[in-house]
């Protein structure tokens, strides 16, 4: 049983770890890629999400919820 | 026992970062025509080793005020050698079409090089001495850099072998 557990922490700290990478210094560009972005373009984010939240006023947002009209 | 073999395998192994008075692995990578160039070929000469990419924008200081020096003390033993550590080639060459530099620039987009000098940062910068000695070390850069970085330069070229 005592073996069984060891095996099991074993297995989940391994798969765990093997997720965790380090980022060298001269590796940080790969991660300025423009498909490296939660958004790939901000500007088209930025304007859906203004659309998302004159729509939906319950969820929220930078400003106030208006008709649905998407023009506030 | 087994636990610790696991362990000591998947730790990562830390980099010993250079520090002035260790002699500089010596650099062999290609130059832009495909020559490979010998960081050896350069022993002699006081060497300033800048490990530079197209991201990085303190680079874009960096490259030109580099020229500058190397202009000015070529003459006295003095060179660059400037390391690409971009991973797409034409990124790389983008930038030297904007900003053009004389010295040897090599590509090293594996990142072989870096990692063999634990770089810290970019861009990170090694002056060497005549014997390949590594008498500075360079971590990012600034214009406000520059008097420094020359001052050392002249204080290396003074120095005999």
């Amino acid at each position: 049983m005592k073996r069984y557990w060891r095996v099991t922490c074993a297995a989940i700290w391994l798969v765990t770890m093997s997720g965790c990478s380090t980022v060298q210094p001269w590796q940080r560009g790969d991660l300025a890629r423009a498909e490296m972005a939660l958004d790939p373009d901000p500007l088209l984010a930025t304007y859906r999400q203004h659309v998302e939240f004159s729509k939906e006023a319950a969820s929220g947002g930078a400003s106030l919820g208006g008709g649905g009209c998407g023009c506030n | 026992m087994s636990w610790y073999l696991i362990l000591a395998l998947i730790a990562p192994t830390p980099l010993m970062a250079l520090a002035p008075g260790d002699p500089a692995p010596v650099i062999e990578a290609p130059l832009a025509d495909g020559d490979r160039l010998s960081l050896a070929r350069l022993r002699g000469q006081v060497v300033y080793v800048d490990f530079w990419a197209s991201w990085c924008t303190p680079c874009r200081q960096a490259l030109p005020a580099l020229e500058k020096l190397y202009r000015q003390y070529r003459d006295q033993g003095f060179t660059v050698l400037a390391v690409n550590v971009d991973t797409e080639r034409v990124a790389a060459d983008r930038m030297l079409k904007r900003i053009p530099v004389t010295y040897p620039v090599v590509f090293d987009p594996e990142g072989i090089w870096p990692a063999r000098y634990a770089v810290k940062g970019m861009p990170s910068g090694y002056l060497l001495d005549r014997e390949g000695t590594v008498v500075l070390v360079k971590s990012g850069y600034r214009n406000k850099d520059f008097p420094q970085l020359e001052s050392n330069i002249l204080k290396a070229l003074e120095t005999q072998p």
